[in-house]
């Protein structure tokens, strides 16, 4: 019998995975040592995802051998993954919010006591959380917990269980950046005490920030793995991509005609808190006045008062000189207004419906494609099947459900479908939050293409670099309020950083 | 070594769901036909003298007609409301009162036979959705669950049917104690039939209307798109409240009307306790079974029919009732389960890893 190797904690060679016949991974080697952030980079569907559920014993592999620690693993269930030794973190959490944070790390684990008090659960938990040295009021209740906080639940919850192999699938993707730092250090900490950390991710810098070692897939194919150290985002981006190139955005002198206009508005959001106040804005024919900010300060609402979606308590919204304050959503998208929504698969999406249904989800009352009474199936047909090309959606036949596309293609169907809407106003909230680089930047063209074609376009993103790439013009908003607008020229990085965590224009200036 | 797995299907092919239903439907018919023949019983004979029964005689095709006819108006009704994932389990009361409205009108006006039948399905429509328009109100506002208020309302109509039967509406000739009096009028005769009126003609041409609502038009498209997700459908600028208000609304009308039909049925042009027969329950059991396909309520509740007729009959041959209700349930369990196997699929999975070390 040969000794088994135990210098790799996860040795998996030659996996593949067919989904409907087509390979989701083809022949990948990944090789994980003891005691490193190993980074799984790539673009969306390129396999990452696909990789760890079967390391995790959610999906079986069709060929291919996985050892940990160098012992084969032959795991059909996630419980027998945790057992031997390998635990995930979902991108959507699997907590029950009604329940405390020490009930949650309990529930479903062979070790819980099978009666038990509230005492010796909190008790216990208080003890893992010592242990493992991550810490979050065990007798809170999950729902009361910042989602940063939920996720470290979660992670307490796996490794409790006495995993040594930890993966986080996009785990940065829910975190607010002070929270990815502190992200970040939990992830050090762990390696330091000798477990592995697995870190899905296909954000460049982040990657790089905290990893040792990286491993990109492409299309299911293993590219590289290599070393953290000295790699560069250009050089991760062609591994991912398979190509390089930049976006370059052309800026103008604006001339345009106003077309959208604020005057005053003020609105609550769901809980019935101010969300606005008094917010002036105006943006013009031909260009992007971007929305810089950190998220929950009136963005989402924003958007929302402007496609009508939410009612304002003062003030007026102007399109093209018509008021739209109030009025009927289907009044505002005939006068070419076109919303990419923040929550795009929650609201922009119909996931039981077919790909076609989805594609005239927005206008399939409008003239062409139907007669008030009935739908000319014809013309729905021909509609879906050029928005399916032109955005390169990714989908079997346009009757297929929606649902069953991949998120990534999901995203890419309602932003062309709004700004093929937007022939005047587009507004687009977090465009590109959750596409890789090649997808990003399609969905940045298509909103370039439209502010070209002569639409005011309101672009909305907590991602400052985003913001000043792509703004012609730049308003800074702050708990519902407009801090000040900076002409592209103007823009001062810093001042604009101050200016989202609350500072004044003449306080930012000054420092 | 090789060893076999389900997988789910991403999408689910109707017409192969048609055909495993189907399957298990007979599987389950086969199943129970050998626990049949290991209590000693001939099975095969059972299973002859049932599709005789249905099939041998005229007699036999027209009595699964007139038990269509209730449970098809009930389960399109509850179909309807499917589309839109509102789930209407007081079909039944609905059922009910409108067979009350419409027997108010037929023994209190009098007229020419075809005006007062009109009056009377007209009753039954607004009767019917009167019925639920309390629950859809408090849905469409209040967001309250019309699960249990549709299902509690049903219970207020059992009691006041009673009350007519026993009380203002009693029929004081007969010697029936709970019965109302009897409409004097009934539907036109359907040529070539000795029992059947125009009222089995009724069901399907709503069935084909529905169809055709939910292929071709915009409002068809509105009432599965909120169905699908509510949130979209506001965004698509779809006045979610009134869609939900007017979809209600008809699928109580559509039970209403299915209770004025059934006053036309053989010996049933009186209201009693006994009236509604579960026909909400089982056309509930229909439109859940066809998953809101209006086709599928057409077949499912034609083979709901025929299998309780054929129950019937095997009945009067002397076979248990208890045992007929335990293979109703048998196959009814077999259609879901067919349903539920139509989503997966069998995959055979070479062993990936043996349970050998591996090398280095």
């Amino acid at each position: 019998m040969i000794e088994p190797d135990h210098s790799y904690a996860v040795e998996a060679r030659g996996i593949s995975k067919y989904f409907g016949g087509i390979a989701a991974l083809d022949g990948v080697d990944f090789k994980v040592h003891w005691g490193e952030v190993h980074a799984l980079l790539g673009e969306n569907g390129a396999g990452k995802t696909t990789l760890s559920n079967i390391l995790a014993g959610i999906y079986r592999a069709d060929s291919g051998e996985i050892a940990v620690d160098g012992l084969t693993h032959d795991v059909r269930t996630p419980a027998q993954a945790i057992e031997a030794g390998i635990g995930m973190v979902h991108q959507h959490f699997k907590l029950v919010e009604t329940m405390t944070v020490a009930e949650n790390v309990h529930l479903g684990w062979p070790d819980t006591p099978t009666l038990v008090s509230q005492r010796v659960l909190v008790d216990r938990t208080n003890h893992l959380m010592e242990e493992i040295g991550l810490h979050v009021d065990p007798t809170a209740k999950v729902w009361q917990l910042s989602v940063g906080e939920q996720q470290r639940v979660e992670i307490l919850r796996v490794l409790a269980r006495g995993a040594q192999i930890l993966i986080l699938d996009e785990p940065t993707a829910v975190l607010t950046s002070h929270e990815a730092r502190d992200l970040f250090k939990v992830m050090r900490d762990l390696v330091s005490g000798g477990r592995t950390v697995i870190f899905i991710s296909h954000k460049l810098n982040e990657v790089l920030e905290v990893s040792d070692q990286i491993t990109v897939l492409r299309n299911g194919i293993h590219e590289i793995t290599r070393s953290a150290e000295g790699a560069t985002p250009r050089e991760l981006a062609r591994l991912m991509t398979g190509e390089e190139r930049t976006l370059e955005v052309e800026h103008r002198e604006i001339t345009g005609e106003t077309v959208l206009q604020l005057e005053g508005v003020t609105a609550s959001n769901d809980r019935g808190v101010v969300a606005l106040s008094s917010v002036d804005l105006v943006a013009r024919s031909g260009e992007i006045l971007g929305i810089a900010g950190v998220s929950g300060n009136g963005q989402t609402e924003l958007a929302e008062v402007i496609s009508a979606m939410r009612r304002v308590d003062g003030g007026t919204i102007t399109v093209d000189g018509e008021d739209v304050a109030n009025g009927l959503v289907r009044k505002v998208t005939d006068l070419g207004v076109g919303h990419i929504p923040e929550d795009r698969i929650g609201v922009g999406i119909v996931g039981s419906a077919s790909v076609k249904d989805n594609a005239v989800l927005r206008h399939y009352w409008t003239e062409g494609l139907s007669s008030g009474v009935t739908l000319f199936r014809q013309a729905v047909v021909d509609f879906a099947t050029r928005l399916v090309e032109v955005a390169r959606v990714q989908t079997r036949s346009i009757s297929a459900t929606a649902g069953q596309m991949s998120g990534g293609n999901q995203q890419r169907l309602v932003a062309r479908r709004e700004a093929l809407l937007a022939s005047r106003v587009l507004i687009a909230v977090h465009p590109t939050r959750g596409l890789d680089v090649h997808a990003a930047q399609e969905v940045q063209t298509a909103v370039i293409g439209q502010r070209d074609r002569g639409a005011a376009v309101l672009f909305i993103s907590d991602d400052l670099d985003e913001v000043l790439l792509m703004s012609d013009r730049i308003a800074v908003m702050y708990e519902g309020r407009i801090m000040g607008i900076f002409d592209r020229a103007d823009a001062d990085r810093e001042a604009i950083g101050l200016m989202m965590g609350g500072h004044t224009l003449e306080d930012a200036m000054a420092k | 070594m090789s060893t076999y797995r389900l997988e789910r299907r991403l999408d689910v092919d109707t017409k192969k769901q048609a055909l495993t239903r189907v399957a298990g439907a007979l599987i389950a018919m086969g199943v129970a036909g050998i626990i049949l023949l290991l209590t000693g019983r001939n099975s095969f004979k059972i299973l002859f003298d049932g599709l005789e029964a249905i099939f041998g005689s005229q007699r036999g095709l027209e009595g699964v007609a007139l038990r269509a006819i209730p449970i098809l108006m009930t389960a399109l009704a509850v179909a309807l409301s499917l589309r839109m994932k509102i789930w209407n389990i007081g079909s039944g009361g609905q059922f009910l009162m409108g067979a009350f409205a419409a027997l108010g009108v037929g023994i209190h006006v009098n007229g020419p036979g075809w005006l007062v039948l009109i009056l009377m399905a007209l009753a039954a429509l607004v009767a019917g959705s009167l019925w639920i328009l309390v629950p859809a109100l408090a849905r469409a506002y209040w967001d309250v669950n019309e699960i249990i208020t549709t299902l509690l309302l049903n219970f207020v109509a059992a009691q006041l049917v009673t009350w007519a039967a026993i009380g203002f509406w009693r029929d004081t000739e007969a010697a029936v104690i709970q019965s109302t009096k009897r409409v004097p009028y009934r539907l036109a005769e359907l040529p070539g039939t000795d029992s059947l009126t125009i009222a089995l003609l009724v069901p399907f041409v709503i069935a084909l209307v529905l169809f055709w609502i939910f292929r071709s038009t915009t409002i068809g498209f509105e009432i599965d798109t909120i169905g699908g997700n509510p949130r979209a459908a506001a965004f698509a600028g779809i006045n979610v409240r009134r869609r939900m208000l007017l979809v209600m609304l008809c699928t109580g009308a559509i039970a209403g009307l299915g209770g004025m039909l059934q006053l036309s049925a053989p010996g049933a042009r009186q209201l009693g306790p006994g009236y509604e027969a579960q026909f909400g329950l089982t056309g509930f059991i229909v439109a859940a079974l066809a998953g809101g396909a209006m086709m599928g309520v057409l077949v499912g509740g034609t083979f709901i029919a025929s299998m309780f007729f054929a129950g019937l009959v095997l009945q009067t041959k002397g076979l248990s009732v208890y045992i007929i209700f335990g293979i109703y349930g048998l196959i009814l369990t077999g259609v879901a389960l067919g349903e539920m196997a139509a989503r997966y699929r069998l995959v055979r999975v070479r062993d990936a890893v043996s349970s050998e070390r591996v090398a280095s």
